[in-house]
C-alpha cells in the first residue's frame, strides 16, 4: 500500500493500482525524447494515406482561417457598436443604467468575497482532515472563466465611450479585491460567507429593482435561512430552549424583514423594459434557482407512496414535458390573461414568462433528479433507517446528496439548454439577447445591408461563452466531488 | 448455567439469566405468495449471543430484518426491549434506536467521512452536540482499532476496515442489541478475521447480538445458542457443543455435512 494523499480539490481515490498507474502516467513526460519534427512525422505523416489527409486538411484549415481573418478585418462592425447597449441590456432606461452597474458591483463583491472565504474554509477543512488542498491561483480562475472574460472584452471593445471600459475595469478590480479580502477574513467571519453572499444578492436586487413586494418576500426568505443556519450552529443540543430558539428565531427574523421591506417598498422598478443579455442571464438564473428546488420536490413527490401526491407530480411532469416551451409561453402570454377575473391584476408578461420557465425547467430537473435517486442503492436508505433517522432526514442527508452528485452532468446539460431556451421568450414580444440580432438587422440604417452574419456571430459567441463556461465548471465540480467514486 | 437448553427446536429458552431483549411470537412473513418465515418463536436475553445459520433462502436475513422493520412481518408479535413493534412510525423509530444493524455490504455513506458516518445518527436522532458525538466516535474507533482512519472517506478503506467502521457506527447509538446480517460474506478471506475479532470482543464485553453468519468457527466459539433455520422455519436450536457435535434433525445433519 502506498499512502497516496487524497487531494481535496480532486477528490478521486481510485484504489492503489490505478492510483499508481495514474501517478506514473502523470510523471512520465508526455512525449519523452520526442522533438516536434519527430512528433509530426509519427502522427501526421506516418503513412501515405495519412500524409495526403494531413495535407488536404491543412490546406482547408489555412484557407478557412485566412477567409475568417479577412472577413473580421474588412467587415463593418458598426451595427454592433450602434446597438451595443441593446444587446447588453435591451431597452433598460438609459438614465437608470447606473442601477445595473451598481447592482453588478454589489453582486461581485458579495459573490467574490464569499467565494474567497469559502475557498479558505475548504482549505482549513482539508487541513483538519489531513488532506492535500490545491489552492486555485488567479491563473486557474483565468483558465476556468476565460470564455466569459473574452466575451466581455470583445463586447467592451465595441464601446464608443470610455464608460464601459471603466466599468469593466472596476468590476475586475472588485473581483480581485473582494476575493482577496474574503480569503483574509478571520475564521468566525468566514464561517458566515453564505449569509454574506445572500445579503449581497438581496441588496443587489434592491438596487436593480427597487423594493417591491417580491423583493421583500425574497429578502424575508433569505433572512430566514441565514438566521436558521446561524442558530443551528449556536444552539446545538436537544434541550427545550435550544430547540425553541432554533425553530423560532429564523421565522421571527424572516417575517420581520419581509414586513419592514414590504412597508417601505417604494414602487418597484418594474422589469417591463428589461432585455438583452441581461434578461437572458437573469431568466436563466431564475429558471435554475427556482426550478431546482421545485424539481427536487417533484422528483421526491413522484416517488411518494401517497397516490394523490404521486399522481399530481406525474401529471405535472408529463404534461409540461409533453408540450413545447414555446406553446407554454404563448399560453401564458395570450390565454392566461383571459382567465384572470377582471378585478385581479394580471401579472406582467415577463413575470408570467419567468413562471413558465421555472415550471418548465422544474419538470425536466425532476426527471433528472429521479434518475439520480434511483441510482442510490437501497442499502443506503436501509442503513439510515436502521439507525432510527426520520424519512425526511434520510432523504435530505443521505439520499439526495448522493443522487445530486450522480446527475451533475445531466443537470448542467439541462441548465445549458435552459440558457438557450430563454431565447424563446422573444415569441411573446420580449426582446432578449438573441432577438436583438433580428432587431438590429431590421433597423433602417442596416436594412438590406446583409449584416445578419455579424449580429448572429456575436450572439452565437455570447451564448457559447456562457454555455462552455458552465460545461467546464460542471466537469470541475464532478472531479471535485469525486463522481464515479464509491 | 442452570437452564442450558440441549438440542431441540425451541428458541424461546434464554441461555443464562438475562431478561428477554427480543421476543418473537408466531411471526410469519410473506413475499407475495412465498412464505419466507413460518411461525417463528424466539427470545434473546440480555448479554446473549445468538447465531442464526442455515442454507441460503432459509429466511435468516428476513428474520433479523423483521426485528427492526426493514421488512414488515405479516403475523405474530415482535417485542424489542419491552416495545411492541407496530405500524406507528414513532414506535418503529424507537425500536430502531435501540437496535444497531451491520450489513453484508457495509452500507457506509460514501459522501461522508468515517467520523461523520459514525456521528450522523447520534447528532440527527438524539441531538447530541457535535463535539460530544465526535469524542464518542473516536472512542468507538479506538475500540474497533482504526482511530487513524477517522478523517478518511469509506472508499479509501479496505473492506475489513469499512465493516469495522460500520460496527462502530451501529454502536454509536448505544443500542440494546446489534443485528449482524452476514457481516463477513462480502469480505476477502484475509479481512474476515479482523471483523470477527471485533465481534468477539463485543460479545465478550456483554453486548447482546444476533448474528446471521456462515462462520462456523465464530459460532462455535462465541455463540451462547445456535439457531438453525431451513425453509423459513426454526429447525433446531442448541448450544454450540450440542449443535455441532450431536445434531438431532436430519436437515441439520445434512447442512453441517455440506459445509464442515
Amino acid at each position: 500500500m502506498t499512502d497516496t494523499p487524497k487531494t481535496a480539490g480532486e477528490g478521486v481515490y481510485l484504489g492503489t493500482d490505478i492510483t499508481l498507474a495514474l501517478a506514473a502516467r502523470d510523471e512520465a513526460p508526455l512525449h519523452s525524447d520526442t522533438t516536434p519534427g519527430k512528433w509530426v512525422k509519427d502522427n501526421l505523416f506516418n503513412s501515405v494515406m495519412n500524409s495526403i489527409i494531413t495535407v488536404v486538411l491543412g490546406v482547408a484549415v489555412i484557407f478557412l482561417l485566412t477567409r475568417a481573418a479577412q472577413w473580421v478585418i474588412s467587415e463593418e462592425w458598426r451595427i454592433i457598436q450602434v446597438n451595443l447597449r441593446n444587446f447588453m441590456v435591451g431597452q433598460f432606461p438609459r438614465d437608470e443604467l447606473w442601477r445595473l452597474w451598481w447592482s453588478a458591483y454589489v453582486l461581485i463583491v458579495g459573490i467574490g468575497g464569499g467565494v474567497g472565504a469559502l475557498a479558505h474554509n475548504a482549505e482549513d477543512d482539508a487541513r483538519e482532515k489531513g488532506l492535500e488542498y490545491k489552492r486555485s491561483s488567479w491563473l486557474d480562475l483565468l483558465r476556468r472563466f476565460w470564455p466569459v472574460l473574452a466575451f466581455v472584452a470583445l463586447m467592451t471593445s465595441f464601446a464608443r465611450t470610455w464608460l464601459p471600459y471603466v466599468g469593466v475595469l472596476v468590476a475586475l478590480a472588485l473581483v480581485v479585491a473582494a476575493r482577496t479580502a474574503g480569503w483574509a477574513m478571520p475564521a468566525p467571519v468566514r464561517a458566515r460567507a453564505v449569509q454574506f453572499m445572500a445579503v449581497a444578492i438581496v441588496v443587489s436586487t434592491v438596487i436593480l429593482a427597487g423594493t417591491s413586494g417580491l423583493v421583500a418576500i425574497v429578502a424575508g426568505l433569505v433572512a430566514y435561512f441565514a438566521v436558521a443556519s446561524e442558530t443551528s450552529r449556536r444552539f446545538e443540543g436537544s434541550d427545550a430552549r435550544s430547540t425553541l430558539l432554533r425553530q423560532l428565531a429564523p421565522i421571527v427574523v424572516g417575517v420581520a424583514v419581509w414586513f419592514v421591506l414590504d412597508a417601505v417598498a417604494v414602487d418597484g422598478f418594474g422589469w417591463e423594459d428589461w432585455g438583452g443579455l441581461h434578461l437572458t442571464l437573469f431568466a436563466t438564473v431564475v429558471g435554475i434557482s427556482t426550478g431546482m428546488p421545485l424539481g427536487i420536490l417533484l422528483a421526491v413527490g413522484r416517488r411518494s407512496e401517497l397516490p394523490v401526491i404521486k399522481g399530481f407530480c406525474v401529471l405535472f411532469i408529463e404534461f409540461v414535458r409533453g408540450v413545447p416551451l414555446i406553446s407554454l409561453l404563448l399560453f401564458s402570454s395570450f390565454i392566461l390573461p383571459l382567465l384572470f377575473p377582471l378585478s385581479v391584476a394580471v401579472p406582467e408578461t415577463l413575470t408570467r414568462a419567468m413562471i413558465v420557465i421555472t415550471l418548465f425547467s422544474a419538470a425536466y430537473i425532476a426527471e433528472i433528479v429521479r434518475g439520480g435517486l434511483q441510482a442510490v442503492p437501497q442499502g443506503q436508505t436501509e442503513a439510515a433507517q436502521a439507525s432510527g433517522m426520520s424519512a425526511a432526514k434520510i432523504q435530505r442527508l443521505i439520499v439526495m446528496p448522493q443522487a445530486l452528485r450522480a446527475v451533475i452532468p445531466a443537470m448542467v446539460g439541462q441548465f445549458i439548454s435552459l440558457l438557450k431556451d430563454t431565447s424563446l421568450i422573444a415569441t411573446i414580444g420580449v426582446a432578449e439577447f438573441f432577438q436583438y440580432s433580428a432587431i438590429s438587422n431590421a433597423q433602417p440604417e442596416f436594412l438590406g445591408k446583409e449584416k445578419q452574419i455579424v449580429t448572429y456571430s456575436i450572439v452565437a459567441i455570447g451564448y457559447w461563452a456562457f454555455a462552455y463556461t458552465m460545461s467546464k465548471e460542471s466537469r470541475r465540480l464532478e472531479a471535485q466531488l469525486g463522481v464515479g467514486e464509491r | 448455567m442452570t437452564d442450558t437448553p440441549t438440542v431441540n427446536a425451541d428458541a424461546t429458552e434464554i441461555h443464562g439469566d438475562g431478561r428477554p431483549v427480543i421476543e418473537l411470537t408466531g411471526v410469519d412473513k410473506l413475499f407475495g405468495s412465498f412464505q419466507a418465515l413460518t411461525n417463528i418463536n424466539m427470545r434473546v436475553g440480555e448479554r446473549e449471543v445468538v447465531v442464526v445459520i442455515g442454507p441460503s433462502g432459509s429466511g435468516k436475513s428476513t428474520l433479523i430484518r423483521c426485528i427492526n422493520r426493514l421488512e414488515k412481518h405479516d403475523r405474530g408479535t415482535i417485542i424489542v426491549d419491552g416495545i411492541t413493534l407496530s405500524n406507528d412510525v414513532r414506535n418503529i423509530q424507537e425500536i430502531r434506536r435501540e437496535t444497531g444493524m451491520v450489513f453484508q455490504s457495509f452500507n457506509l455513506f460514501p459522501h461522508l467521512t468515517v467520523l461523520d458516518n459514525i456521528t450522523l445518527a447520534p447528532r440527527q436522532v438524539r441531538n447530541v452536540p457535535k463535539g460530544e458525538a465526535e469524542e464518542r466516535a473516536m472512542e468507538l474507533l479506538e475500540r474497533v482499532k482504526i482511530p487513524e482512519q477517522a478523517r478518511k472517506y469509506p472508499g479509501q478503506l479496505s473492506g475489513g476496515q469499512q465493516q469495522r467502521v460500520a460496527i462502530a457506527r451501529s454502536l454509536a447509538m448505544n443500542p440494546k442489541v446489534i443485528l449482524f446480517d452476514e457481516p463477513t460474506s462480502a469480505l476477502d478471506p484475509e479481512m474476515i478475521k479482523e471483523v470477527l475479532d471485533t465481534m468477539k470482543s463485543l460479545a465478550n464485553e456483554g453486548m447482546t447480538m444476533i448474528c446471521v453468519t456462515h462462520e462456523m468457527g465464530f459460532a462455535r466459539e462465541v455463540a451462547d445458542r445456535v439457531v438453525f433455520m431451513a425453509d423459513g422455519q426454526i429447525v433446531e436450536v442448541g448450544t454450540p457443543e450440542h449443535f455441532f457435535e450431536s445434531p438431532r434433525e436430519e436437515r441439520t445433519q445434512l447442512f453441517l455435512s455440506q459445509i464442515l
